[in-house]
């Protein structure tokens, strides 16, 4: 099940870079995020009330919060619902296929021994996550699509710690989440401000500071 | 003494007990008021926990969740000393902004908030014994700080609160990923609550995977470095600190910068035993302090804005702690040292920066002219604090540079003596060009300055005295406290 999981992320991964709508890429991120939450039940051994409530706590989260923040941003922002990147659809994705093979072969390459055996998928796929979250965050035109690939990278780490160690302290867990929560949170506040300020939310056009 | 060890914790609640208090003033006044009369008491208190700390040893308590050691202890107490000077200087620098621009109720409430905040996140990281609970602390600072930049809501502010938002997270959660491999570094060896405990890690720090401690150190160092300022990460920091109100570029620059530094200060002994303390780490640590002092030179010597010369500055200052960390012992203690003169003479700097920016309308360096005729007070803390900023004799920062020279010297790192003399004799020079020009020259007609009250000469005076008093003579009990926690970053070697 976990190969399962892991193979839908690579698949988001590359659906991702290709994808032209906005409103879609939110639903793509949440649809990963969800699957994300879900990783944890089947990587460890035997369901635990506190495996449980915490998978519950990050599908809500990523399944349902930060959708709905980002498409209401979007509509407040009153923004054309197309993702601009700076290079074309067709070469986003020769370079998000790119970001895949690379991964896979860093996935192989890292010294780590992974908890439980027969996981080959999920280091490749974690890397892969975070590589495509870098790429958004650096090739495309509007502030949403910036956060959007800061939560796909916050998804890949996530999926990169289940991969190499096998138990976080819950405290701590559960702060990374409030924090990747409040970024969130404060990034979509940056952005309505953004629009109000300028009538659009193109980081490409936020170049008066400079030397 | 039980129970108070097992209150440290408390010492991260107390500025939110304080924050609570301000937001139930009547007056944008009362409130800024009420911040620095906190600020004070939050202050007495913690310098008492930290004198106990140096007297009696280090503190742990709530199951080695928390602890404060000579390390931390000491970064509290220059944490402490940057928050309460920024604090006083608060009300005098917003009581002078033009009208356009003065806080109402709600701002000033809303900046009490985050300045509290930002405070108890800033005192986690320090007493927290969990690498885990530090990063949550830095990634904390960097979503509540976000909020001071654009304070006052403007295209530029939002821009540089943009910059600084995804830089810095993006940075810090290349740092997570530093923690998870120092985590997998262990082998799985110790599943449960200590595994992320700084004090185990260190402890079993010869055991660990020595590969993935590599690995995991260059994620801490680029991750943390982006937060502290290091060159190349650096490109958020000069608009940030450009754009935030005064008071928050100073204790952006005072403290912010150097409790990310703490942070890599902290993963330097485990990343040095681990690879069997060879000197890989330290080399790193060199190398980026160089870059960063270099790239600054380069920055300041084109610069017209005042802050942003300031903030090229922090990336210079921060790059030459940097360089002291990655030299042995010696170094390291220098670098402490330079923490400390670096904060005193930068909040200063920007203290100054504020007020001259406010008499004069313009933080263009070409239009700030005869700042010590206009108004002697801030004009002298200008002159004076960019003076202790190059490094002029007898200020303390002269002092600890040529202790980092020694250092370099004795570690036969003679292509990084030849580079950070060229940098800081850049920065000599074009720094002092800018000194004088502002200092003397034709003052522009119509530029009058308000009368300074006393707690402004303090402001001013005290930290100036503080620093010709440390680079003349330092005081024993300071030298002890100093190797003490110099000794914590080597991982105890001589």
């Amino acid at each position: 099940m976990t190969e399962n999981i892991m193979a839908v992320l690579i698949l988001i991964n590359l659906a991702l870079t290709a994808s032209s709508r906005l409103g879609g890429c939110i639903n793509l991120v949440a649809v990963q995020g969800i699957a994300i939450g879900l990783l944890p039940l089947f990587a460890q051994e035997g369901l635990t009330l506190r495996g449980f409530l915490l998978a519950a706590f990050v599908v809500i989260l990523k399944g349902i919060v930060f959708p709905r923040l980002l498409i209401n941003t979007v509509r407040d922002a009153a923004v054309r619902r197309e993702v601009e990147p700076f290079v074309g659809y067709g070469f986003s994705l020769m370079i998000g296929t790119a970001l895949t093979v690379i991964a896979f072969w860093l996935g192989t390459k890292l010294p780590l021994s992974l908890s439980p055996s027969g996981m080959s998928l999920v280091l490749p796929g974690a890397i892969g996550t975070i590589f495509t979250g870098l790429f958004m965050i650096v090739s495309r035109r509007k502030a949403v699509t910036q956060v959007l690939g800061y939560l796909v990278m916050e998804n890949g780490i996530a999926a990169f710690g289940l991969a190499v160690v096998s138990e976080i302290p819950l405290l701590i867990e559960l702060g990374i989440l409030l924090d990747t929560f409040v970024a969130i949170f404060v990034m979509a506040i940056m952005i309505y401000h953004i629009s109000r300020e300028f009538e659009h939310i193109d980081v490409d056009q936020l170049s008066a500071l400079k030397g | 003494m039980s129970l108070f060890e097992n209150a440290i914790w408390l010492l991260a609640v107390l500025p939110v007990f304080s924050g609570m208090i301000s937001l139930l003033m009547p007056s944008p006044r009362r409130v800024l008021a009420s911040i620095a009369a906190g600020m004070l008491v939050i202050t007495g208190i913690d310098l008492w926990v930290v004198a106990r700390v140096f007297l009696k040893g280090t503190i742990s308590s709530n199951n080695a969740w928390f602890r404060l050691d000579a390390l931390s202890a000491y970064h509290l107490a220059v944490m402490m000393i940057v928050f309460l000077m920024s604090s006083f200087y608060a009300c005098s620098y917003f009581r002078n902004e033009p009208a356009a621009l003065r806080l109402n109720h709600f701002l000033a409430r809303k900046f009490s908030a985050i300045w509290h905040g930002a405070l108890a996140a800033m005192t986690l990281v320090l007493i927290s014994n969990n690498i885990g609970v530090m990063w949550v602390g830095v990634e904390a600072t960097t979503l509540l700080t976000a909020f001071l930049i654009c304070l006052h809501i403007s295209a530029v502010s939002l821009e540089a609160t943009w910059k600084y938002l995804i830089v810095c997270s993006v940075g810090v959660a290349f740092a997570f990923m530093g923690v998870l491999l120092l985590a997998a570094s262990t082998g799985n060896l110790a599943a449960g609550s200590t595994i992320l405990q700084w004090t185990h890690l260190q402890s079993i720090s010869a055991t660990l995977d020595p590969r993935l401690v590599k690995l995991s150190f260059i994620f801490l160092l680029v991750g943390y470095g982006t937060k502290a300022g290091l060159a190349p990460m650096h490109s958020w920091l000069p608009d940030a600190h450009s754009q935030a109100p005064a008071p928050v570029s100073a204790i952006f620059s005072g403290f912010m910068l150097n409790m990310a530094l703490y942070c890599i200060m902290r993963h330097l002994p485990i990343a040095a035993r681990a690879q069997g303390n060879s000197l890989w780490a330290n080399n790193l640590l060199v190398f980026f302090g160089l870059a960063s002092i270099l790239i600054a030179a380069v920055f300041i010597l084109s610069q017209h804005d005042l802050k942003r010369l300031l903030a090229y500055h922090s990336v210079e200052h921060i790059g030459i702690i940097a360089l002291g960390l990655g030299l042995g012992p010696l170094g390291v203690f220098a670098a402490l040292f330079h923490t400390l003169n670096h904060s005193l003479c930068k909040t200063l700097g920007f203290f100054s920066a504020g007020r001259i920016g406010q008499i004069y309308g313009s933080h263009d360096m070409r239009s700030i002219k005869g700042t010590l005729r206009v108004d002697p007070l801030w004009g002298g803390g200008l002159f004076g604090s960019l003076l202790a900023l190059i490094g002029v004799a007898p200020f303390a920062v002269f002092m600890s540079e040529l202790i980092i020279l020694k250092a370099a010297a004795d570690a036969r790192q003679y292509y990084a003596i030849i580079l950070f003399l060229a940098g800081a004799g850049i920065v000599f020079v074009g720094a002092l060009r800018h000194a004088i020009d502002m200092a003397w020259g034709n003052k522009p007609e119509g530029v009058a300055a308000p009368s300074s009250r006393l707690i402004e000469r303090l402001i001013v005076i005290l930290p100036l005295a503080a620093l010709l008093l440390i680079g003349v003579w330092m005081p024993a009990c300071f030298r002890n406290a100093l190797e003490l926690a110099a000794a914590i970053v080597t991982g105890g070697r001589p």
